[in-house]
């Protein structure tokens, strides 16, 4: 009897957590469809706030440099955090803790404070040699530095996971260097690659802080526009933009979600 | 090295055979050469005070089954990974066939190795597990996949060939890891422990598998293990290794029966040993009493090892007194009866001794029975320390 209470209530705990995660989620979901011009009520369904928002310059480009920023990002970080991943993985037997701490640092640190120094950065070269000055090239910098951490962890897991003498059979088995790299290690971890991939583009999307830091007149991506734009109110036409990069992200995660299923 | 000479031996080894080359049948029943190895003077060493290889002088022959046997940590493995060229030598010299291989990058030799973990790719299907040697030796697409069916064939599992790595047995995965080393058809083929992982009855089974394979290819077995059992089944040849040494090579016979030293005694099998206090003529003394033996077995350099060797099996174990050349009275203290045969430890004298012997239905001894232990001057053998 105890025991079926215990269970009741830990299934009503679960079922409220999911409400407090996916309500307010819904919320905007269904508001981005009401027909009605104001947040108060709900008049009846309609598409017009999506209608208007793909009439919008101003929300195009910032749609626009948003996809530019997260993909350019997403694919310098892939290639640089491979890299470091793997040499992590090839000379981890040697002391090396500090050094990933180093890289590990981004994780941990508050968005706000490598926003700033990316800016105070930033400004200081672009005083100096006139290069860097603000726009999409500072920020694909900035969101490359911050994504290149979760794929070098990525694909150095990966690494771990493996038995070590695939390595040693490939060299075995008349593999070249290059034909090692092409027909082996790339293949092997491709899984990995992937699921880096999709997190570093959906990092990159869902990044505020550090993007408003770096960011030039020209180059505002989605949340800063969203940001700009709810400081005259929120208008129907934020809850559009929001659920688009809803189901945008969820369906990057199911891909990546697939793909790993598939491989694994 | 330089380019040139890397060429120079790729073509050396096209054009000519090569030296003491055995011949023999591959899968595809074409005739193939096996190739012999030499090694001198290998010395290894990890780190500042480990030693892997003190010296190693060895030949193995073209078409030997030849197998490292030791205690973990003795070097047998890091010599076969020297062959393959997965590590360097510190100093020496290795040959292959005709061909210094000595500083010989692993993808450029004709060796193939057989990992103890069998290392198949796991993204690759068992076919393309099967072709990779191949293909990255830029061998055609129609001849890989030709080769690849009639190794696939050759070992019996041609019906798992469009399988997933992890949808296969223990004893599958040793097969194809076995298979995508031969279908390169190396001058040399390493094993290293490929048994070790299975259990008991397939790997009796696999041995016998496998001496199949090498006896009808002819081609040159490496193999490593630290069972002296698989060691004796399988060889041709043995080297016991310990501490980065070679200890002894030879038949399994002669260094079950004749080994030079204590080592290789007790590492073959149960030896009891006991020093030599005096020796007069074929008549040694030891804590037993007085030995005779054949004056021609007297082994290490003949001068005589300085402890005697008596096999458990050697002994004949009877009931009661008797007296004669080379009896001991002798009281069983433990017996272990395993079936086929028997173990016993008796007490005799002041030191004891293990007997083996027989379950032949007749009566087996039992825990304090005296009895008279026998053997013939023919099964003692002398070895050094």
């Amino acid at each position: 009897m105890r025991k079926r209470t215990l269970k009741r209530g830990l299934s009503a705990f679960w079922w409220l957590t999911l409400v407090f995660l996916y309500l307010p989620l819904a919320v905007v979901v269904l508001f981005s469809f009401n027909a009605a011009n104001s947040a108060a009520s709900m008049t009846g369904l309609s598409l017009r706030w999506y209608h208007q928002l793909f009439a919008n310059d101003q929300i195009m480009s910032a749609f626009g440099n948003t996809l530019v920023l997260a993909l350019t990002s997403s694919l310098i970080a892939l290639v640089i955090g491979c890299l470091i991943g793997y040499g992590m993985y090839r000379h981890r037997h040697r002391k090396l803790g500090w050094l990933i701490v180093l890289i590990y640092l981004p994780i941990v640190l508050p968005d706000i404070v490598f926003g700033i120094s990316e800016m105070a950065f930033f400004v200081k070269v672009n005083e100096l040699t006139g290069l860097l000055g603000p726009g999409l090239g500072t920020m694909i910098i900035a969101h490359v530095t911050f994504q290149i951490p979760f794929v070098a962890l990525i694909v150095y897991s990966r690494f771990v996971g493996l038995d070590p003498s695939l390595f040693e059979a490939a060299k075995d088995l008349y593999a070249s260097p290059f034909k090692r790299v092409v027909h082996f290690m790339l293949p092997t971890i491709k899984p990995a690659l992937i699921s880096a991939f999709f997190l570093s583009f959906t990092l990159s999307v869902d990044d505020f802080v550090i993007s408003f830091f770096t960011s030039g007149p020209e180059s505002a991506t989605l949340p800063i526009y969203i940001w700009g734009a709810i400081k005259k109110g929120v208008s129907p036409e934020i809850n559009a933009i929001a659920t688009l990069m809803i189901a945008a992200v969820a369906l990057a995660a199911l891909a990546s979600l697939v793909v790993n299923r598939r491989k694994a | 090295m330089t380019e040139t000479s890397t060429a120079e031996r790729h073509s050396q080894r096209r054009d000519e055979p090569h030296d003491g080359a055995r011949s023999g049948v591959d899968a595809a029943g074409s005739e193939r050469t096996a190739s012999a190895i030499h090694m001198q003077g290998l010395h290894k060493r990890f780190g500042a005070s480990t030693v892997a290889l003190d010296g190693v002088d060895l030949t193995i022959e073209a078409g030997e089954f030849f197998t490292l046997l030791g205690p973990s940590g003795c070097g047998k493995t890091t010599l076969l990974r020297i062959l393959a060229g997965l590590e360097d030598a510190d100093q020496g010299r290795l040959t292959i066939g005709e061909r210094d291989v000595t500083e010989v990058a692993p993808h450029h030799r004709s060796v193939n190795t057989v990992f103890q973990s069998y290392a198949l790719f796991p993204h690759l299907s068992v076919r393309d597990n099967l072709a990779f040697g191949l293909k990255m030796r830029g061998v055609d697409r129609a001849e890989r996949e030709a080769r690849v069916e009639r190794i696939a064939e050759f070992i019996q599992l041609g019906d798992l060939i469009d399988r997933r790595i992890d949808q296969l047995s223990g004893g599958q995965r040793q097969r194809i890891a076995l298979a995508r080393a031969l279908v390169c058809e190396p001058d040399v083929l390493l094993l290293d422990e490929p048994l070790s992982a299975l259990d008991a009855g397939l790997r009796s089974q696999l041995q016998v598998e496998l001496l199949r394979v090498q006896k009808r290819l002819g081609m040159t077995f490496v193999f490593v293990t630290h069972d002296q059992d698989e060691a004796m089944v399988m060889s041709d040849r043995i080297a016991v290794l310990n501490g980065g040494t070679i200890q002894q090579v030879g038949p399994p016979r002669e260094v079950y029966e004749r080994p030079v030293n204590a080592f290789v005694a007790r590492f073959m099998g149960h030896a009891n040993l006991y020093p030599i206090s005096a020796r007069q003529g074929q008549r040694v003394t030891t804590e037993l009493g007085e030995l005779e033996l054949e004056p021609d077995l007297d082994t290490p350099q003949q001068g005589g090892g300085e402890l005697l060797l008596i096999r458990p099996e050697t002994l004949d174990v009877r009931l009661g007194r008797h007296q004669g050349v080379n009896h001991l009275a002798g009281r069983i203290t433990e017996r272990l009866y395993r079936g086929s045969h028997a173990e016993f430890r008796l007490a005799v004298g002041d030191t004891t001794l293990q007997a083996t012997i027989n379950n032949r239905g007749r009566r087996l001894p039992e825990v304090g029975d005296e009895v008279t232990l026998v053997v013939a001057p023919e099964d003692l053998v002398t070895v050094a320390n």
